[in-house]
């Protein structure tokens, strides 16, 4: 059984993390009902924190203090999105406007879908409660429910990649043949990419769209998605390593299966 | 002793940019980042040996100022050591995972690392910087080494005691009498720091 004193004596170790993990739970334990060991251990850590000025100074890359201010404000925006809500903004690389990317991002769901669901849920509740030959309508409720959270799971997810060292976003636009569609690649420096798009045309029977990466010229085939009966669809893909920097994206109509050359329409393609 | 001091408002100043942050102001988050990101990445590029590592922490700690801010208290303790304790916090941990292996095979990438430039010799007080040390080397030897592997090399009592090959007890002994006479040092000093 350790005594008061026996506790004090561990608190230098405690404040420079050198505790064997069972000493420092029941220290821990100790000092949230020792008074006298709270203070001596704050005492001991404000001496210990001063060993940092010991080590050489240096300046971190400026792209940490941008990356965290991202990130922060992606956060808030999440925050604020059930009262806020903006329009689809233009969209540029994310390392150049971040501010913007985050507007645009919430133009593909984020902010609604929490609006949405939040709606749907009281609909949810106050249908049941007043009428049970409302069951149709609930199905379909609960229906879009699901699809809204699935919505938030995959803006969380396309946040994170955004967020991620070296996370970056192209907007592609729709084309002549396809002038209401939209969409977002967002990728991480490993190549990891997430594609959402909207207001596609459905593909007819054994079509589907299919992801290019152009670099000079050369055009290298991505995976292939069907959009819903709403024109939206999203896809998972790794960029090839010769395009992450500088490429061109674009979609274009194909072979259910995928091709390797790109054979139909360009329907999204993103700036240069 | 003589130091360069910071503003008597400065400490104040610290914890009201720490609730400004609690109430999501990011302007408060980008000054504290700016006041204090030139030591907390020196300390964390001294405990992990890579920059890049030392970067995706130095990220995350100011992260997690962002969520936290709001449990600082500071009857319980001073902004910069919450800002330290948290940075150190995280990098242990990080370090921890990579495991004793690892640890040495990037025992060289601390030579490429880059001093900060004297134009920031405003951020970081050279005075400030000599009082710790001078303190650190006025503590016999083996207590400075028993602070050092603990403090930046993140090496338990036990890990500490097989590498000087020392006995578990004298460790015990050594790190407590040095923390002790580090506080006899500099503790009457605090005000003058960060």
């Amino acid at each position: 059984m350790m005594t008061h004193e026996n506790y004090k004596d561990l608190l230098a170790a405690q404040v420079l993390t050198a505790l064997a993990a069972d000493d420092a739970r029941l220290l821990n334990s100790h000092v949230e009902s020792c008074a006298e060991c709270r203070s001596e251990m704050s005492e001991l850590e404000n001496v210990t924190a001063l060993l940092a000025y010991s080590a050489e100074p240096l300046e971190p890359s400026t792209k940490v203090r941008e990356r965290i201010l991202a990130s922060v404000r992606a956060e808030d925006q999440s925050d604020r999105s059930a009262r806020d809500p903006v329009s689809p903004n233009n969209v540029r690389l994310f390392a150049a406007q971040p501010r913007n990317v985050w507007v645009s991002l919430g133009s593909f769901g984020a902010i609604a879908a929490a609006l949405v669901f939040v709606a749907m849920m009281i609909a949810l509740v106050t249908l049941w409660q007043k009428n049970r030959s409302t069951q149709n309508e609930l199905a379909r409720l609960t229906a879009q429910i699901n699809e809204t959270k699935a919505q938030v799971d995959r803006d969380r997810a396309m946040g994170e990649l955004l967020t991620s060292p070296g996370g970056k976003m192209a907007k592609l636009a729709g084309t002549n043949v396809a002038p209401g569609a939209q969409a977002m690649l967002a990728y991480d420096k490993s190549g990891h990419a997430m594609l959402m798009a909207k207001g596609l045309p459905s593909a007819p029977e054994g079509m589907a769209y299919q992801l290019w990466y152009i670099k000079d010229n050369k055009k290298m085939p991505g995976k292939v998605f069907t959009p819903d009966a709403l024109g939206s669809g999203m896809l998972e893909d790794q960029i090839p390593d010769s395009a992450r920097e500088a490429a061109i994206f674009a979609i274009t109509l194909e072979p259910k299966a995928g091709v390797q050359v790109p054979t139909g329409s360009i329907y999204l393609l993103s700036s240069s | 002793m003589s130091l360069g001091v910071k503003p008597e408002s400065a400490e104040v100043s610290d914890v009201e940019l720490l609730h400004a942050v609690a109430r999501g102001d990011e302007a408060a988050l980008a000054r504290l980042y700016d006041a204090y990101r030139v030591i907390l990445f020196g300390l964390l590029v001294r405990i992990l040996n890579s920059r890049e590592e030392a970067e995706d922490v130095l990220q995350d700690v100011f992260i997690q100022v962002w969520r936290r801010a709001k449990d600082f208290d500071e009857n319980r303790g001073r902004p910069f050591t919450w800002l330290v304790t948290l940075a150190r916090s995280r990098a242990i941990d990080r370090l921890r995972q990579f495991g004793a292996r690892q640890r040495l095979a990037t025992g060289a990438a601390q030579e490429q690392t880059e001093v900060v430039s004297d134009a920031l010799s405003d951020t970081i007080k050279v005075a400030q910087r000599d009082t710790v040390r001078q303190a650190l080397a006025e503590l016999p030897e083996e207590q400075r080494n028993t602070l050092v592997l603990a403090y930046f090399d993140g090496l338990t009592q036990s890990e500490i005691a097989a590498k000087l090959n020392a006995p578990l007890g004298t460790i015990k002994t050594r790190m407590r009498s040095g923390i002790i006479k580090l506080r006899a040092l500099l503790g009457s000093q605090l005000e003058n720091f960060g």
